[in-house]
């Protein structure tokens, strides 16, 4: 890409006075940040043009009612999506229910113990554990909670212990020790608990000091909605997202201060500004969160601190796969839209998953895949049907020959992934979620086999979210 | 389909149209009834003004009369009475329902006749529907009354006692007469047998789904066309109608379901399969068949979409009403 500053959609070239402001950055960044709307150059809007239009005959039998006044006053920006996207936690009306382990580290370390034949003796396996409150925050930090799993129903945020959630997390513990890079995609039906899988991974990293990374929706990454730049000097080309870097960072900064406040600078990096030495990682990242445009640059040099000589392992996580598994809805100079694996965010953990880049200190790189309005990457289904095929040892399914719309790229980063199919939970499992929800006054019912045999077989053999939408919510 | 109300010359020609009973049937009645009502003897029925005179054997033969034969002298016994006036053929011609009369007379006589027959035990008796009221109004053309009819009923009832291998034919006729073209009783459901592996069939429909469901003893698993209950019906409604011959019974957790649905929509094909796994859950618990019948597993629901109608916009909708 060579230095030009046009943007292709609104045609224009930044101003001289910008360009002489940023001239330390654009020692780095020479060329110009995309911007993917052009509103301040939109011609304005025509108001108030209600009168009779000429050479336009009106209709006289149908008269046009008048409409009625606004009245109230239309909700502020953001305010409508502050609303949709709120979380809540907690339910000061449920009732809290008594002796509720925690989740810390440990439980974590008392989850894996096995008797001979292999079976989870813990006495939290297959029951519920609640969140503590640090693990909680750090995980609101990154948006691992969603709005439709709810968490408003209860006291506080708690967890399912299924067994699934115990060989992850005992892959998670293994990865540490044997400092090795875990790669997985957790598949499932609808409501299987695929996201909340993700959660699981995330709070026993937490527990266990690990440093969290996450991409709670990868739609943002595709969706054209923030800036993009290119990268100088990259063949192929490569992009950044400015603005989404910056705040990432932020929300990594927040989620794992507690950790990062105690690692220090140790190596030295070729930044586009000057840092100073021997701050704490967390003071590092707050430089990369006021900067969009060193953004990038400083989480490359805290993926380098944190690949350093005994840092704690890293997770990576991302929800809603299938958007990365094609292209995006940015577009180049040449107008072609931009691949989604050009764009260094998601370049990374792609690079994780086909084994490109392993962690030093051990690690894991977890997508879970998405059965509500994601898109369909027949690439990462192939991928994942051959995975799941390998590990049973069945014969892999061949690619379809006639098939145009496979991506080489998507199908290279996922060549030799391990793949997590989750399913319904177990009768014990259900029944002691079920128990739970009755303590917490929430479900209104006794809980007995008969019952709990019911909800489990009309959700499906089990499958944890329509359990919960047959048991808790209102049936209209 | 009352044709009591009609006119004594136009009966018999609906009844002929319109009645259930059979056509031979039919007819027969309707000479029977012919010859009931005006006969006084078959030879005079040709002319009723002028019946044949008889002059009797003392009468000599006219010599060399226009007939070759002549008058022959006709025998006392040969010749039918002659009656003054018309009489009719039966004594109750004179009661309200005559047919009915008659019917009833019947059946009386033949009830006094056979009354000393063994009979059966009480429920041992083979299970019959007889004619209903309006079919036997239809038949007779007269305005029978509900509780005159239960009457022959009750005496049918009685007949139908007798010990099957002693029946006499003509009371064996008269049930005949009076039962009904189809026997319900007598259409038993064939119960799908327990297979080999454990399993059982079941049938059913629903609107235009079909649905065949196996069922074993498991654990509550249930699989509709290879899919879980929770991807194949998005409703909870419809899930709840595939298990509920199962969940109504308290089974839900004692059987697996393995079930193929076709055609239809969803609710249609859920219902369809409350009927198969149902009609397969009575093949392992016969016992269950009560229960069932009452949870309405076992009874196949006949509505089907009712078709549009020319001038409407579907089955009932009109188009809306516009000036010019």
């Amino acid at each position: 890409m060579s230095t030009s500053t046009t943007c292709w959609k609104c045609l224009s070239r930044p101003s001289l006075l910008s360009s002489q402001l940023s001239s330390r950055i654009a020692q780095v960044t020479v060329s110009a940040p995309f911007s993917s709307t052009a509103t301040s150059l939109a011609p304005p809007l025509i108001r108030g043009n209600n009168g009779p239009q000429k050479g336009v005959k009106g209709t006289t039998a149908i008269k046009k009612k008048n409409r009625p006044q606004q009245t109230g006053k239309p909700p502020m920006p953001g305010e409508r999506k502050a609303l949709r996207k709120r979380v809540v936690l907690s339910n000061t009306n449920a009732i809290e229910v008594q002796d509720l382990v925690d989740l810390n580290q440990e439980t974590v370390d008392g989850l894996l113990k096995e008797n001979a034949s292999g079976e989870y003796t813990s006495p939290v396996a297959g029951k519920v554990v609640g969140l503590p409150g640090t693990t909680v925050d750090s995980l609101r930090a990154i948006e691992s909670f969603k709005t439709s799993q709810g968490w408003g129903l209860f006291r506080r945020p708690s967890l399912l212990v299924r067994k699934e959630a115990i060989d992850l997390t005992k892959s998670l513990v293994s990865a540490a020790k044997d400092q090795i890079t875990q790669r997985l995609i957790i598949d499932g039906a609808r409501g299987t608990g695929k996201s909340l899988m993700l959660l699981h991974a995330q709070a026993a990293a937490f527990a266990q000091g690990w440093v969290v990374i996450n991409i709670p929706e990868a739609r943002e990454l595709v969706s054209a909605t923030s800036d993009y730049a290119p990268i100088p000097d990259t063949m192929p080309q490569l992009w950044t997202q400015p603005t989404f870097t910056s705040s990432w960072l932020e929300k990594i900064q927040k989620a794992n201060k507690t950790q990062l406040d105690t690692l220090k600078m140790t190596k030295k990096h070729n930044l586009p500004i000057e840092v100073p030495s021997e701050i704490s990682l967390s003071r590092f990242l707050e430089i990369g969160v006021s900067d969009t445009d060193v953004a990038w640059p400083i989480f490359q040099a805290f993926w380098d601190e944190m690949n350093a000589k005994d840092r704690p392992p890293m997770l990576l996580t991302m929800d809603s796969t299938s958007y990365v598994m094609g292209m995006t809805e940015y577009r180049d100079k040449a107008i072609n839209f931009i691949h989604s694996h050009d764009f260094v965010i998601t370049k990374l953990f792609m690079d994780l998953f086909s084994g490109a880049i392993k962690m030093n200190n051990g690690g894991a790189v977890i997508a879970a895949t998405s059965r509500s309005n994601s898109p369909t990457s027949i690439s990462m289904d192939l991928a994942i049907m051959q995975a799941l095929q390998r590990q049973a040892g069945e014969k892999l399914t061949r690619r379809n020959p006639f098939e145009r719309k496979y991506d080489e790229r998507v199908d290279s980063a996922l060549r030799d992934i391990t793949v997590m199919e989750l399913s319904g939970v177990s009768k014990a499992e259900a029944r002691s979620l079920m128990e739970y929800w009755a303590a917490s006054g929430v479900l209104r019912q006794r809980v007995d086999e008969q019952i709990v045999a019911e909800k489990w077989a009309l959700a499906g053999n089990g499958v944890i979210g329509e359990i919960k939408r047959n048991a808790l919510n209102m049936r209209i | 389909m009352g044709a009591s109300w009609l006119p004594a010359s136009l009966r018999n020609t609906l009844q002929c149209a319109c009645s259930p009973r059979p056509m031979a049937l039919n007819r027969l009645r309707i000479f029977n009834t012919r010859t009931r009502h005006f006969s006084t003897s078959p030879s005079s029925r040709a002319s009723f003004a002028a019946p044949e005179i008889s002059f009797g054997r003392q009468r000599e033969v006219p010599q060399g009369g226009r007939d070759q034969a002549g008058f022959q002298p006709v025998d006392e016994e040969e010749r039918p009475k002659f009656y003054a006036r018309l009489v009719p053929s039966s004594p109750s011609y004179f009661t309200a329902q005559p047919l009915f009369t008659d019917d009833l007379l019947v059946l009386q006589n033949l009830l006094r006749r056979y009354s000393t027959l063994p009979v059966v035990k009480p429920g041992e008796q083979p299970r019959m529907s007889w004619r209903s009221l309006t079919e036997y109004r239809d038949q007779v053309g007269e305005a029978v009354k509900s509780s005159k009819y239960q009457k022959i009923v009750q005496i049918l009832n009685r007949l139908n006692y007798i010990h099957p291998s002693l029946m006499p034919p003509e009371v064996r006729a008269a049930i005949n007469e009076y039962k009904r073209d189809i026997n319900a009783f007598q259409n038993i459901a064939k119960v799908s047998p327990v297979d080999r592996l454990g399993r059982t069939l079941g049938a059913g429909r629903r609107k235009a789904a079909t649905a065949r469901a196996w069922v074993v003893e498991g654990t509550g698993e249930v699989l509709v066309n290879g899919k879980t209950l929770a991807e194949a019906f998005g409703r909870v409604h419809d899930r709840e109608s595939v298990v509920w011959a199962l969940k109504s019974t308290g089974r839900i957790d004692k059987y697996n379901v393995w079930a193929l649905s076709m055609g239809g929509g969803t609710t249609g094909q859920a219902e369809a399969l409350t009927l198969a796994v149902g009609k397969a859950l009575m093949a392992h618990e016969p016992a269950l068949k009560p229960a069932l019948r009452r949870a309405g597993c076992l009874t196949r629901n006949p509505k089907r979409v009712e078709r549009k109608k020319p001038g409407h916009v579907k089955a009932r909708k009109m188009p809306a009403w516009v000036k010019r």
